[in-house]
């Protein structure tokens, strides 16, 4: 009788102790990122570097910040990561409030900051293993852990040397190493490819795309290069001074903004001026936009219009002087949507 | 996924003294200014204690607190540069991107320096003893000044790291350090407070606690364990701690949290 009680004890003491573990198993974390209202105004120099913004990133999905320097990139990624607090609204990472359980969203999340966040006096070898060990890996654990992820970012020649004499290009792949230690669910990456020559960031693109595909790592990144976020991401939003101004799927951005792209000049103010005007009569006038001289025209096919175009200011007798065709950069897209935004508020004005 | 607070502080310390060893120009430069202080004092000032007031107690024992002390503010100079070294590599902010215990990311570095100043003061007491240092209270006595050495220099770590902390910047915290200097030398630094002619350093050196932790240091080295003097010493540092690290930890509250 007592052997047996014993023995049920011991039964359910080993469950007990086995259940935080089949738990941990079973539930399964969602890496998405749910983002209302947030809000960030720095105390120094009164900046509002984030205003309202809110969006949602699916688990699983790629995900694209788009803006110039100072839109308020970084500042939203230190939010999400728990580096600082935003001033208002709420933010929920990995289905924990970024506020008040930092430390949860912490374990599920690989962040590559703007600047690197490395210890130069270190290996590249050490590195990864002092990053696994305070993970919580074993001693052996963090050692295979480093030699595969030295293996995946191409750095085995070089894990014996010390980061300190690294080039930017390894700095920033050691870097991407260190955030995905932790496997983690979602990962941060904020301008990751800034500043790199062309074969580090397509060894850089390339490993995002394989995060995202093979392991479902959901990918929230920033970027300042239209053609980074249109090849990577699934979905885009377009950041300018702490607002988000437009998002959807690149295809949807480019159909909004237009295929193409045609700039013409004029030699005086008055051709400039009347060419804007037969244009905007002629198409959406929102796609006309007169500004440094230079009228941008956005279009869906720009070399069936361009002629079409040139043949109407040519019956009106103005003459063209310079023409180019060229692709939507982000500097366009800008142009385009802020030039739209200050039209709909002159409207609400004007009623 | 996640260590106690004390593996975080290990495998953080361990990483702050591979930096620290990596980096010999980090504290050889101070070892061999505090080494300077016994040899040339002991070669050319010596004759000093042939003076009546001295009692005929030998200059070595009596200028090496001043070796020790300045060994001990080098090396918990380091604590504050460790840090700062670490908020300008983006270092810093990649470990609060971690599960990591947010007291061990400040503690590490701050426990390195104290392990720099340990080493630092066996060495220089070392170096004493081959050029004759005699103590009067013997082993004792040594432990005596080994603890006192670290007790101010835990006042100067946490002077120095709360400067890192709210500044984050290097020069700041460099300059940070060299006022500290000056303290060693507005003292008892070279002869006894009776020998002090000035009136304005007898009265630098009376505000002055560098004075109490050189005096209570001479005592155990020199005349023997008088308790009210080695007192002397014990309280000074008890309140430069008590400021300096509620300094320290204020500015780690502010460093690491997310306002
Ligand atoms: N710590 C800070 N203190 C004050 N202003 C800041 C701080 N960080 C960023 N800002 C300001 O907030 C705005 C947005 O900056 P940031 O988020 O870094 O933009 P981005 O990453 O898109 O270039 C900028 O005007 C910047 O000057
Ligand atoms: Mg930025």
């Amino acid at each position: 009788m007592k052997f047996q009680v014993k023995f049920v004890i011991f039964k359910i003491s080993i469950f007990l102790t086995l259940v935080p573990k089949i738990l941990v198993g079973v539930i399964v974390v969602n890496g998405k990122i749910e983002v209302e209202h947030l809000s960030k105004t720095f105390k120094k120099g009164n900046v509002q570097a984030v205003k309202d913004v809110s969006f949602t990133v699916e688990d699983g999905e790629f995900f694209a910040f788009l803006g110039p320097n100072g839109a308020g990139k970084s500042t939203t990624v230190q939010i999400l990561t728990t580096l600082i607090n935003a001033t208002g609204g709420k933010a929920t990472v990995a289905g924990h409030d970024v506020i008040r359980e930092p430390e949860k969203v912490r374990r599920y999340i690989g962040v590559a900051l703007q600047e690197t966040g490395v210890d130069p006096d270190l290996t590249g070898r050490e590195l990864i293993e002092l990053q696994a060990s305070i993970f919580g890996f074993s001693k052996v654990d963090a050692k295979t852990r480093a030699e595969e992820l030295l293996n995946i970012v191409q750095l085995t020649d070089s894990a014996e040397r010390r980061i300190g004499n690294y080039s930017g290009g390894m700095r920033r792949r050691l870097d991407l190493a260190l955030t995905l230690v932790n496997e983690p669910k979602i990962l941060f990456l904020d301008e990751p490819t800034t500043g790199l020559d062309p074969s580090n960031r397509m060894a850089i693109w390339k490993e995002l795309r394989r995060l995202n595909e093979e392991n479902g790592t959901t990918i929230f990144l920033t970027t300042q290069y239209l053609e980074e976020a249109d090849s990577l991401a699934h979905r885009i939003s377009i950041i300018n001074d702490g607002e988000i101004v437009a998002t959807g799927t690149p295809r949807e951005l480019k159909a909004q903004i237009g295929n193409d792209l045609i700039a013409l000049t004029f030699s005086t103010k008055e051709e400039e001026e009347k060419a804007e005007r037969i244009l905007k009569e002629h198409m959406n006038s929102g796609d006309v936009i007169l500004q440094n001289r230079k009228l941008t025209v956005y279009v869906e096919d720009g070399t069936k219009q361009l002629l079409e175009l040139v043949r109407l200011l040519d019956q009106e007798n103005i003459e063209v002087a310079t023409v180019n065709l060229s692709s939507p950069t982000l500097d366009d897209i800008f142009l385009k949507i802020t030039s739209e935004q200050v039209e709909k508020e002159g409207e609400v004005h004007g009623e | 996924m996640g260590n106690s607070v004390w593996k975080d502080t290990w495998l953080i310390t361990l990483r702050s003294v591979k930096t620290t060893l990596r980096n010999p120009f980090s504290f050889i430069p101070n070892l061999m200014i505090s080494a300077f202080f016994l040899l040339v004092y002991e070669g050319g000032l010596s004759g000093i204690s042939q003076l009546p007031m001295f009692e005929g107690a030998n200059y070595l024992a009596f200028i090496l607190p001043v070796s020790i002390v300045s060994a001990a503010i080098g090396g918990a100079g380091g604590a504050g540069q460790g840090i700062v070294k670490d908020i300008e590599n983006g270092f810093f902010s990649r470990l609060l991107l971690t599960p990591a215990s947010r007291l061990a990311i400040v503690l590490g570095p701050i426990i390195a320096g104290m392990l720099q100043l340990f080493i630092q003061t066996l060495l220089i007491i070392g170096i004493a003893f081959l050029l004759g240092l005699e103590v009067e209270t013997g082993f004792g006595g040594i432990l005596f000044v080994l603890l006192i050495a670290i007790g101010w220099g835990l006042a100067f770590a946490g002077y120095s790291a709360g400067v890192a902390l709210r500044t984050k910047n290097a020069q700041a915290a460099q300059a940070g350090t060299f006022i500290f200097f000056p303290l060693i030398f507005l003292s008892t630094t070279f002869v006894p407070y009776e020998l002090i002619e000035a009136q304005w350093l007898k009265v630098a050196a009376t505000i002055n606690p560098t004075t109490y932790i050189f005096e209570s240091m001479r005592t155990v080295l020199i005349d023997g364990w008088i308790f009210w003097d080695l007192m002397q010493g014990v309280i000074a540092i008890v309140i430069a701690c008590t400021i300096t690290i509620t300094f320290a930890a204020i500015s780690a509250k502010k460093a690491v949290s997310r306002g």
